[in-house]
């Protein structure tokens, strides 16, 4: 599972980092680590990602494989 | 056709929305003659934001210059995320009086807005609210401390109109303690005080925060959000943003924090005195009590809408906007979306993926956000701990007021 995560849409509402902090990690000002870039989700963490991409109030992180 | 009166009614044949219908049960026809300031919208509330997220997703007030009311989730975000299109810089409430000064940086674009927000975030981010969650828990303790003997409280009073400010003046912006007392009620007064001394109060405010940057400046670096605040940010055209800008960034903090808040704080004191069964959930899985903040602020939005200024003709949800035009984001419809969450009317605990707009979308995002989820999740651990069966006092009612903020102004409760 690969998840993408929109530079312009993310504004640092950090609930990704709460649901899945095995996948996503928050700057120091607390906006997702990975924006503009292709996170590859560990085995395992689907779910997480899941919840965190479904959780997100930007719909900032979408299916890259879509 | 010109945007201007338009409504978007899901079913125009639907007698249950039809003018006289609307006029019979609330009042008013709040689809197509809107006002957020009708009493019999702080009345009919729920019924009121319910009917209109469902069945007219894009409402219209004749209220001054006129302005569109968009409720459900996904217009929300669209339009709170393309500020190009929708400008905040000029006002977050319609009809704005063009002789108050603008408050940063909720009525600010960017690129100026970011460069604010980019040193402030900093300072307001998840992880700094982590290290004050102890002082928080104290700070809600010694609240209980006072009334817990008595088996009563006025909650609004005795505990949500006191711990946001503490919270925010002590362990945000580091006001000496003894100041407290004095500047927690005049906030409160500015903000909910009669009308005719609102402004005498809030000014009072305004002069205590000016003086204390003053003597802050006067004084050396801590590392602090107010250090950042007066070191400033240079804005785009190579000036460095004014000191009545550095001084409204402060008061931005504090008024967007204060009756937001109690709000949330209320709302959640009462759902769990009439919800029992919802408590005991609490109780048995303390595990979902941060689930159970997410809920409470979707279904109980403390913001009912903020607006935002059309730069350019756009269409949303099937409506044509005109340049200039004005349209509010409706947060609390959005929070009570059918098309996004299954139930709307029921707050599931268990479920984590809670999608809302409660803390606003796009660039101004909510800056307090992650110090209210912070402070709400403390405050249900805590006071379960020692109040955990307690009911809204027999023979009083909770009273709310609505206008762009929904406030609660008293909440008597009791326990055994
Ligand atoms: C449950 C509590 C709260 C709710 C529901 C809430 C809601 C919101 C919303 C919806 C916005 C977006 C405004 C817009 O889109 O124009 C906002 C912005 C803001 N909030 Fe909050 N807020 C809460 C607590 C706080 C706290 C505790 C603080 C400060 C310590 C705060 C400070 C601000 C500021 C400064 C802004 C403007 C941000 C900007 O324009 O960049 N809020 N809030
Ligand atoms: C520089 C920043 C701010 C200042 C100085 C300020 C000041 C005030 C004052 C004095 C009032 C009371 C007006 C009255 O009823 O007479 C008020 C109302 C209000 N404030 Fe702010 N505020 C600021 C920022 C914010 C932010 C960031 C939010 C959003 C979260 C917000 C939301 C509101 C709303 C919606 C009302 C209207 C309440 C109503 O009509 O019932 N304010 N503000
Ligand atoms: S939840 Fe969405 S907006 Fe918030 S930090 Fe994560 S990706 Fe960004």
């Amino acid at each position: 599972m690969q998840l993408k995560v929109d530079e312009m849409l993310c504004s640092g509402h950090g609930r990704c980092a709460k649901f899945a902090p095995a996948v996503f990690s928050l700057d120091e000002a607390g906006f997702n680590t990975a924006v503009g870039r292709v996170v590859d989700v560990p085995p395992g963490e689907e779910d997480n990602a899941t919840k965190a991409m479904k959780a997100c109030p930007e719909r900032a992180i979408s299916d890259a494989g879509q | 056709m010109s945007g201007r009166g338009q409504v978007k009614i899901v079913d125009e044949h639907d007698p249950e929305i039809s003018p006289e219908r609307l006029i019979e049960r609330f009042g008013r026809d709040f689809f197509r003659d809107f006002d957020i300031d009708d009493p019999n919208l702080n009345e009919h509330f729920h019924e009121v934001i319910d009917l209109m997220v469902q069945k007219c997703p894009v409402a219209h007030s004749k209220v001054g210059s006129g302005y569109h009311v968009f409720s459900t989730e996904d217009a929300v975000r669209k339009i709170g995320q393309d500020w190009q299109t929708f400008s905040s810089a000029k006002g977050y409430i319609p009809n704005r009086p063009d002789d108050q000064p603008l408050m940063i940086p909720v009525e600010q674009d960017p690129p100026n807005h970011t460069s604010w927000r980019r040193v402030l975030n900093p300072h307001m981010s998840p992880q700094v609210m982590d290290a004050i969650r102890a002082d928080v828990a104290r700070e809600v303790n010694l609240l209980i401390d006072k009334f817990i003997d008595r088996s009563e409280c006025e909650f609004i009073s005795e505990m949500a109109g006191l711990l946001p400010g503490r919270a925010f003046f002590i362990y945000v912006l580091g006001v000496p303690v003894d100041d407290l007392p004095e500047l927690v009620h005049d906030v409160d007064k500015s903000l909910f005080g009669p009308l005719d001394t609102r402004t005498k109060y809030h000014k009072k405010v305004y002069d205590y925060l000016e003086d204390f940057m003053k003597k802050r400046q006067a004084m050396p670096p801590q590392g602090d959000i107010v250090d950042t605040i007066l070191k400033g940010v240079t804005y785009k055209d190579g000036e460095a943003a004014p000191w009545d800008h550095q001084v409204s960034v402060v008061l931005d903090l504090t008024y967007g924090g204060i009756s937001t808040t109690i709000y949330a704080l209320g709302s959640i004191a009462r759902h769990l005195a009439d919800h029992p069964e919802q408590r005991q959930q609490l109780l048995d899985h303390p595990e979902w009590i941060e689930n159970s903040v997410e809920e409470f602020v979707r279904a109980y939005s403390p913001v009912v809408a903020m607006g935002r200024t059309c730069m350019k003709d756009t269409q949303v949800d099937g409506i044509d906007l005109k340049e200039g035009d004005y349209v509010m984001l409706g947060f609390s419809g959005a929070g009570r979306d059918p098309r996004t969450i299954a139930n709307p009317k029921e707050l599931n605990f268990a479920e984590p993926t809670i999608h809302h707009a409660t803390f606003g979308v796009g660039p101004h995002r909510c800056i307090g956000s992650h110090l209210a989820r912070m402070e709400l999740a403390v405050f249900i651990t805590e006071w379960l701990k020692r109040i955990p069966h307690f009911q809204v006092k027999p023979g009083t009612e909770p009273v709310y007021e609505t206008g762009f903020l929904r406030a609660m102004s008293s909440l008597y409760l009791e326990w055994k």
